[in-house]
């Protein structure tokens, strides 16, 4: 029964929206129109798995001292101090808290994200350096088109020759373009046939452990 | 080199050195950044969440325009609150089914049209356009043989050979040629991303870029 | 011989230090190499170019993280720029939990250059979570997914926001985002119902978005910082913007660090190959 209702649910909404797409009647548009905004509302509490499981990961941290478990509180406060100035600071009179909620955003999570990201520029480089070796005819062909490319978007490379944008562009558009549109085929058909299988119940997956 | 006197500058300064420092090797300073980072935008996600969807979709609509239907998703969302209990943990199922159920039926439609039978659409087009001519027409054709050829190296369910591996054989050119063109942009993309907070250190912090 | 091998070991430091000393150096020498904007720049320009001033508003949608900032960042500005140059209105949105300050820090930093007014000039419906099933609703009634701005203010209170119901009445959708959610525009706002949709994205995912380009499903595509710097430039050009080009500037930078890159790519399979040819030998 745990497993039967949320299978029913996923069989007899999938076919109902599949079907609402081609016949759209004015109940069968209400009924989608009121579901998009059920299905908004749904979906701004999934965040609760999210949160819930990051609390409880640095809580067990710190009561079983796990390596590293005194880092755990700045997790937990930076997580306590914004959640809290965020909701207090739209509260009347209290737009202040609001403004901190702004900067703390702007100068100690944008940085950080930011910075975590930059320093892949650097493994990058010494990735190309050491791995992207001309071993094969295929290879070869990868590093070619990836040199037009680096040349074709910089400044410098219109400089060198005023020829290199125009090959990148073909680049781009055509071989590229045709090989990224076959993976597309595959991901649309993918996309497809993952849902099919989740509305006619042969994709579980999603079950997990829930319903045992 | 002038140093900015703005204290939230020398904070974003600061935890931006602490992150770089993994370069080095790992440190306490990276080790503090990352955790508080996860906190912070933890945090942050909350409150965004709350303000931004809680509030307008639910409550307002419930408590100040008294539409009591709002209700019914709302308890079916706050189901997900069960991923913590051992004995009812199976109900997060059902609003799970629900955004599984709608999303998957509202989406395959519109995924055949776009992905699918648009770009045929597009392929065939451009490569019978007779009236096209020139190099359009050789390009169009090319793109043409070059999704056949891309489709045909993922296709598993006969072996490749003869016709079939000549036509894949084709399909790893492309698809070489294609993740070249994402190598190159990537390279462009990450080295953006490190700019960007080169700028800022050499432009916010130390005011040596005007 | 030995010097060719050696070639493919360099050490990890030094390649560290280069490339450090690449981003920095043409950023504080201030090359300003020039820029030669794309055809999609072109494009996606020249659509908001032709939008009557004072019409229906376009609709951006600024979804991604501060982690791709500095490529996505200076391309919502530019466009901000080039909307409020021309009074063309503005609504701005995110399907990022974390974007909703960079929507707002773009605002407050554009908004004043142009005295542009809140409420009748732009206005920034926040963040809402569901992707898709936003997309959707828009489609039905921008109400539906977004009852009130991002302070709780209803929509119905901007006069901007009269006429607008749905993409019927929005010209443009401009997807700016770090993420695969510029499909979903294409797939639910292009294709179910019929919006013109352009984007802009981080240099990762643009090859992935020339099959949609080719078939017009994208009115225009910005590639990552140079994009935006083409953006910013053609602003310029047009006497829209007057302020620093950071993507502009970035450029340069970009310029010489893929030089190096390709430099140390060669270097490195010099090196191979030598060594390769020293085996074979023996």
């Amino acid at each position: 029964m745990r497993r039967q209702i949320p299978l029913m649910l996923v069989l007899v909404l999938g076919i109902f929206f599949f079907i609402q797409f081609f016949v759209p009647s004015r109940l069968s548009t209400n009924i989608y129109q009121v579901s998009l905004q059920w299905l908004i509302l749904i979906s701004a509490f999934a965040i609760v798995l999210a949160i819930g499981s990051l609390v409880n990961h640095h809580l067990l941290k710190i009561k079983r001292r796990r390596e590293h478990w005194p880092y755990s509180y700045a997790t937990l406060a930076g997580l306590v101090v914004m959640s809290l100035l965020g909701i207090l600071g739209r509260f009347p009179g209290l737009g202040l808290l609001d403004e901190i909620y702004y900067r703390l955003y702007l100068f100690v999570q944008a940085p950080m994200d930011a910075a975590m990201f930059a320093i892949l520029a650097f493994y990058m480089a010494s990735a190309s350096y050491r791995a992207f070796r001309a071993r094969s005819k295929e290879a070869l062909l990868l590093l070619v088109s990836g040199f037009f490319i680096m040349l074709g978007v910089i400044p410098l490379g219109a400089l060198i020759w005023d020829r290199i944008p125009d090959i990148a562009e073909w680049i781009m558009m055509v071989p590229n373009m045709a090989a990224k549109r076959g993976i597309l085929f595959g991901v649309g058909l993918g996309i497809t046939a993952t849902s099919l299988k989740i509305i006619l119940g042969i994709e579980r997956s999603w079950l997990g452990g829930g319903g045992k | 080199m002038i140093f900015s006197t703005n204290p939230w500058v020398w904070v974003a300064a600061i935890l931006t050195l602490c992150i770089f420092s993994f370069l080095y090797r790992e440190n306490p300073f990276y080790r503090f950044a990352e955790h508080l980072f996860v906190g912070v935008s933890a945090g942050y996600g909350v409150a965004v969440y709350f303000n931004n969807a809680i509030m307008p979709n639910l409550y307002v609509p419930v408590f100040v325009h008294h539409d009591y239907l709002f209700i019914i998703p709302g308890l079916i969302g706050m189901m997900f609150f069960f991923r913590f209990s051992s004995k009812l943990g199976f109900l997060i199922l059902i609003p799970l089914a629900m955004l599984l159920g709608m999303s998957s039926g509202m989406g395959i439609a519109p995924t055949i049209q776009a992905d699918i039978i648009r770009q045929m659409q597009s392929t065939i087009g451009d490569a019978t356009s007779a009236g096209q001519g020139g190099w359009a027409l050789v390009w169009g054709i090319v793109t043409f043989i070059g999704v056949i050829a891309t489709l045909s190296y993922f296709f598993f369910s006969r072996e490749q050979k003869g016709a079939l591996k000549v036509s894949a054989n084709i399909g790893i050119w492309f698809i070489m040629i294609g993740f070249g063109a994402s190598f190159g942009n990537t390279v462009m993309a990450r080295i953006s991303l490190l700019i960007g907070r080169v700028q800022f250190l050499l432009t916010d912090w130390i005011h040596i870029i005007k | 011989m030995k010097i060719l091998e050696k070639m493919s070991s360099i050490d990890r430091r030094v390649i560290f230090l280069l490339v450090a000393l690449a981003v920095i150096i043409p950023l504080v020498a201030n090359i300003g190499l020039p820029s030669r904007p794309g055809k999609y720049t072109i494009e996606m320009y020249g659509f908001i170019d032709r939008l009557p001033a004072k019409s229906q508003p376009l609709l951006i949608d600024a979804t991604y993280s501060p982690s791709m900032m500095p490529e996505l960042q200076p391309m919502l500005k530019a466009i901000l720029r080039h909307c409020f140059a021309r009074k063309v209105r503005v609504m701005l949105m995110t399907l990022d939990p974390n974007g909703p300050a960079l929507c707002e820090a773009a605002l407050r930093e554009v908004a004043p250059e142009y005295n542009a007014v809140y409420g009748e000039d732009y206005v920034f419906l926040g963040f809402k979570p569901g992707s898709s099933a936003v997309i959707m609703a828009i489609g039905e009634n921008v109400r539906q997914a977004f009852p009130a701005d991002n302070y709780g203010k209803p929509l119905s209170e901007f006069p901007m926001m009269a006429d607008v119901r749905n993409y019927a009445d929005i010209p443009l959708v401009v997807s700016i985002a770090g993420s695969a959610i510029t499909q979903g525009w294409v797939i639910y706002a292009g294709t179910r119902y019929h919006a013109s949709v352009g984007a802009g994205c981080t240099a990762v995912s643009t090859a992935d978005y020339y099959p949609f380009l080719q078939s017009g499903q994208l009115v225009g595509l910005l590639n990552g910082m140079k994009g935006a710097s083409e953006y910013e430039w053609l602003n310029q050009r047009n006497g829209y913007s007057t302020a620093r080009r950071e993507a502009g500037k970035g450029m340069d930078a970009v310029s010489i660090v893929h030089l190096l890159l390709m430099l140390f790519i060669v270097l490195g399979n010099i090196g191979y190959l030598a060594g390769r040819r020293a085996a074979q030998k023996q």
